[in-house]
């Protein structure tokens, strides 16, 4: 019986390589590898290291199929795409009122390092601008502060379904130069917005801006999301379903930097962008996409990644509030058949 | 829309790349810009039959599937070294002969991602009509996915036990990967077997087309062996089945 089991595994690889939905990724990416427009973060040396040619799509479905084209198995940092998911481990630490009390979810139209909090309030703005994610990241319960970072990569682990490590160099460019994000913080600190333990929750911080990923674990991240909160490859649960939404309705407008209502406009998938080059963008229910290439636009975003979304938005109907029948039919795509000419 | 045909065989010595070559060129001499890629790494051959010395071959597809090169650079044009006139074009991108070559790739392996994007590729670059894929016998990887990705898959098999066999492993295999259209090709049949009998007792088996039926004969081996039979005998009668092949697969 292992016999025919291994053939259909074997044949469900070798169809998610011949699916016309993969050879329409390999045609996204023949597309785009020659577009060169962008700069590669260079705010710490080691983030300038990156190649400007590196550029990864992988989609990943609710059912578990895997899309790889190019660089996917190449290691980034997340950077920002982490607040998202350090944002609902806050909320199943503590509950949607308690962290709403200390993190707004109001798009600021401000870049993502602005120094403003809410006057009325004094919370941050949401939890995708380095203020609003460092008062997150004070929320991740823990003993101590070896504690809290075993939290957050299991948290993560739960997500792609392999262990993370962080890149030590990142960490400490990161930490040894972060002084305005120092001062975001002291400033919380004075409107009681944040616990005193301030060097243990910046340290966490930046180690969640450090974590290794690739476009694979990405997309896997953001199949979870579209999946319901439920890894679709190893089937385990990585956030309460309750939030969910939470998670991904911020992604939606405030997920792309002070790109966020353009985008929500244009392509219309939840989406969270890192300075890494990673854009991981959730289709609930249908897909999750995860891009990499580090050249970046003026406001941060990873120029191919932003256009492969693009693409992928209007080719498929993906909108969120697309109601128009779409050029192509994407579970038609996905699973091949007669009528799809994708030579 | 382009067609992606493969023509395998579960054991080896069928008459594969003979056939391939045949049936590539016939479709050639029809008007048709044809590529054949040779996935046959291990063994590859079929470049004897197009007149494509080792020592012409600089890049193959050992380079393209090691990022060497792209896989058009890897294409070697054959129209003339086969005899192709008119509109028609032939194409051939060969697998490496050296044996270092052929060491490494089975060594290392490869991306069978690039082997399906190099496919695609080279249909485009090419404007091809047709793209035949010569396959190693038996299963492994690149059959795996020249048969998933084939519009057409040509299955030639011998009338003899180990064969029948072997070929309904294949068909399985096939229907596993949803191939779109089987047809099968009897080869090296005895001239004292009755070839409607036989035709009919294999479509009766596999409940699939027997597409055409190729007669064993010393005349054909050593003809065939100074190049593409069916330019050199237009009008024998091995020559005109090619033809009814090819014409089935237009058909598909």
């Amino acid at each position: 019986m292992s016999n025919i089991g291994d053939l259909q595994s074997l044949a469900s690889s070798i169809a998610a390589v011949t699916s016309p939905f993969r050879n329409y990724l390999h045609d996204l990416y023949e597309k785009y590898r020659s577009l060169n427009e962008g700069t590669v973060a260079d705010y710490i040396p080691e983030l300038a290291l990156a190649k400007p040619e590196w550029f990864g799509i992988c989609i990943v479905t609710p059912e578990g199929q895997v899309f790889e084209v190019g660089d996917c198995d190449r290691l980034f940092t997340i950077q920002s795409i982490s607040k998202a998911f350090v944002f609902g481990l806050a909320l199943e630490d503590h509950g949607r009122e308690y962290v709403n009390s200390k993190v707004s979810v109001e798009p600021t139209g401000e870049a993502f390092n602005s120094i403003v909090l809410d006057e009325a309030t004094n919370r941050p703005y949401n939890p995708m601008v380095n203020a609003g994610a460092i008062a997150t990241a004070d929320l991740i319960n823990g003993q101590n502060s070896t504690e809290r970072l075993k939290r957050l990569l299991e948290m993560f682990k739960r997500y792609t379904g392999r262990e993370h490590d962080i890149n030590v160099p990142v960490f400490l460019s990161e930490k040894a130069t972060g002084y305005r994000n120092r001062a975001m913080a002291y400033l919380m600190l004075n409107f009681g917005m944040v616990s005193n333990k301030i060097d243990e929750t910046l340290d966490l911080y930046f180690q969640q801006c450090s974590i290794l990923v690739n476009a694979k674990d990405l997309a896997m991240m953001a199949a979870t999301l579209a999946n319901g909160g439920v890894n679709p490859v190893t089937h385990e649960r990585a956030i309460d379903e309750r939030y969910v939404q939470d998670v991904i309705s911020v992604m939606l407008t405030c997920g792309m930097y002070d790109a966020s209502g353009e985008w929500a406009y244009r392509v219309g998938m939840p989406a969270k962008s890192g300075v890494g080059g990673g854009i991981l963008a959730v289709v609930p229910g249908k897909l999750g996409i995860g891009t990499f290439s580090p050249p970046l636009d003026a406001k941060g975003n990873s120029v191919r990644g932003i256009r492969v979304c693009e693409d992928l938005s209007t080719d498929f109907g993906l909108h969120l509030f697309n109601v128009a029948k779409p050029e192509r039919n994407l579970q038609e795509w996905i699973a091949g058949g007669e009528g799809i000419n994708d030579w | 829309m382009p067609k992606v045909v493969s023509i395998h065989s579960y054991r080896g010595g069928t008459g594969k790349s003979n056939f391939t070559a045949n049936l590539a060129t016939t479709a050639a001499a029809l008007g048709n810009r044809v590529g054949v890629v040779d996935t046959d790494v291990p063994s590859p051959g079929i470049h004897n039959l197009f007149g494509l010395e080792p020592e012409q071959m600089g890049k193959t597809l050992n380079s393209y599937l090691w990022g060497e090169s792209s896989i058009e650079d890897a294409a070697y044009d054959v129209s003339d070294n086969v005899g192709i006139e008119g509109a028609g074009k032939l194409f051939l991108v060969p697998s490496s002969v050296k044996a270092d070559d052929i060491a490494r790739i089975l060594k290392d392996g490869y991306d069978v991602r690039l082997m399906n994007d190099g496919f695609r590729s080279l249909v485009k670059a090419l404007q091809l009509d047709y793209l035949f894929i010569d396959t190693h016998p038996g299963l492994s990887k690149e059959t795996f996915l020249s048969i998933a990705i084939s519009h057409v898959l040509l299955l030639i098999l011998r009338p003899d036990k180990q064969d029948y066999q072997g070929t309904a492993v294949v068909m399985d295999v096939a229907r596993q990967l949803n191939v779109r259209k089987m047809l099968l090709v009897i080869n090296k049949a005895h001239s004292k077997l009755n070839p409607d009998a036989l035709k009919q007792k294999v479509e009766e088996t596999y409940a699939e087309t027997v597409a055409g039926l190729f007669p064993l004969s010393e005349d054909i081996v050593q003809l065939a062996s100074e190049g593409v039979f069916c330019v050199k005998y237009p009008d024998h009668p091995v020559s005109q089945e090619f033809r009814k092949v090819a014409q089935q697969i237009a058909e598909v």
